[in-house]
């Protein structure tokens, strides 16, 4: 009898536990590359934030919103577009809950995004056989469309408090503005005369656990052996 | 912890880098005109033939000559005026001189980042003397950078 329960107590103390406890968290970040980037460039400003909540420990939803102000000039014409996006989906995690444990995050993000935006070319010039114009577009109001996948990593590094990053690979629906007029730049897209288009963020993020829930965990089955003959005799 | 400051700072990097490397003007490679494409044919055999000596010019642009004595023209591309709505051509094939007049609305296009933006028109209407052309053809109305053969004038 002392002998099976001290058996027990080793077992308890050795094997992994079925279930781990992992805190469901409300995350409130911003995105730091946009005001560092203007540090440098000031025709170029992008603000963005978001507010996301885990739902379980693989998936969790997703809601962003920013503001955009671009200018851009050269040799024969000028553009400026501003305004507002909004982004809304969901987070995969793909880490195991027991590697995860509230507190890393690798997996992807997949979004919807809905940009809100107003864009004028105060000057172009055109040159032909007739001569050279020197012609403006007038600010327009258009609404774009785009879908977004995010692969990237968070983790925590103080309690409450996350870093991460991600790969942003945007796909155009529509620009909102025709085929002849599509804007150089819209707000949360990023170039609208690609059909893709890159970006990589930067986010710091303040948690809040709201809840906590035990999740299973999945041991590994240990690797099948073939014994020989041969071992059994030695 | 380190790490991840150290990985920071190294994404900022690269991003400021990356930035600052796409806003770097690059060269315009496209076509940056659009033009109505013209090819000639001989009605008497329907072939694509280049008239022995073609000239072209805009009235109220004499002096600047798109094509002049040109041998070997099967093709003649005219750019229109955006700044008006319609332009008149003297076409002479052969030494024998026509006039062609096209009415037509033009519209703003963006090519490229690179590039800009163009004019693209989409012609209303063609009228034109019967001096030496026989008939033209009207094959697409819409005048872009694309090269595509806009009208067919036979002679």
């Amino acid at each position: 009898m002392l002998l099976s329960a001290g058996s027990f107590i080793v077992r308890a103390q050795t094997e992994p536990p079925d279930t781990v406890e992992i805190p469901l968290k409300i995350r409130i970040g911003a995105e730091v590359t946009g005001p560092v980037i203007y540090l440098t460039d000031n025709n170029n400003l992008n603000a963005e934030g978001f507010i996301s909540a885990d739902l379980n420990e693989r998936w969790g939803v997703f809601l962003g919103a920013g503001y955009s102000d671009f200018r851009y000039s050269q040799y024969n014409y000028e553009y400026l577009s501003k305004g507002l996006f909004l982004k809304a989906g969901v987070d995969i995690n793909f880490l195991r809950p027991e590697k995860a444990m509230g507190k890393y995050w690798a997996g992807i993000g997949l979004r919807y995004g809905l940009s809100s935006f107003t864009y004028e070319v105060p000057v172009f010039e055109f040159e032909n056989y007739w001569g050279t114009i020197t012609s403006s577009i007038p600010s327009s109001d258009y609404l774009g469309h785009y879908l977004e996948a995010s692969p990237g990593f968070k983790a925590e590094m103080f309690r409450n408090f996350s870093m991460g990053w991600s790969v942003n690979i945007r796909r155009l629906i529509y620009t909102g503005a025709g085929k002849d007029l599509r804007p150089i730049y819209f707000p949360g897209y990023g170039s609208g005369g690609e059909t893709i288009s890159y970006g990589i963020s930067y986010y710091l993020m303040w948690n809040i656990p709201y809840k906590k829930i035990n999740v299973l965990v999945k041991k590994e089955e240990p690797e099948e052996t073939e014994e020989t003959g041969e071992s059994e005799i030695r | 912890m380190k790490s991840f400051r150290t990985n920071f700072l190294a994404v900022v990097f690269i991003v400021t880098i990356l930035k600052v490397v796409s806003c770097t003007p690059e060269s315009c490679l496209e076509e940056t005109v659009a033009e109505m494409k013209i090819p000639f044919y001989l009605s008497s055999t329907q072939k694509n033939i280049a008239p022995d000596s073609l000239t072209i010019y805009g009235i109220h642009n004499e002096s600047n000559k798109l094509y002049n004595s040109t041998k070997n023209a099967n093709r003649a591309d005219l750019p229109l005026n955006p700044s008006a709505e319609s332009c008149s051509f003297v076409i002479r094939i052969n030494g024998v001189s026509d006039t062609i007049l096209l009415t037509y609305d033009s519209y703003a296009h963006f090519i490229s980042k690179e590039c800009g933006y163009t004019y693209y028109h989409t012609i209303d209407s063609l009228a034109f003397t019967k001096n030496m052309i026989d008939t033209i053809i009207i094959k697409n109305r819409f005048v872009t950078t694309v090269n595509e053969e806009n009208f067919r004038i036979l002679y």
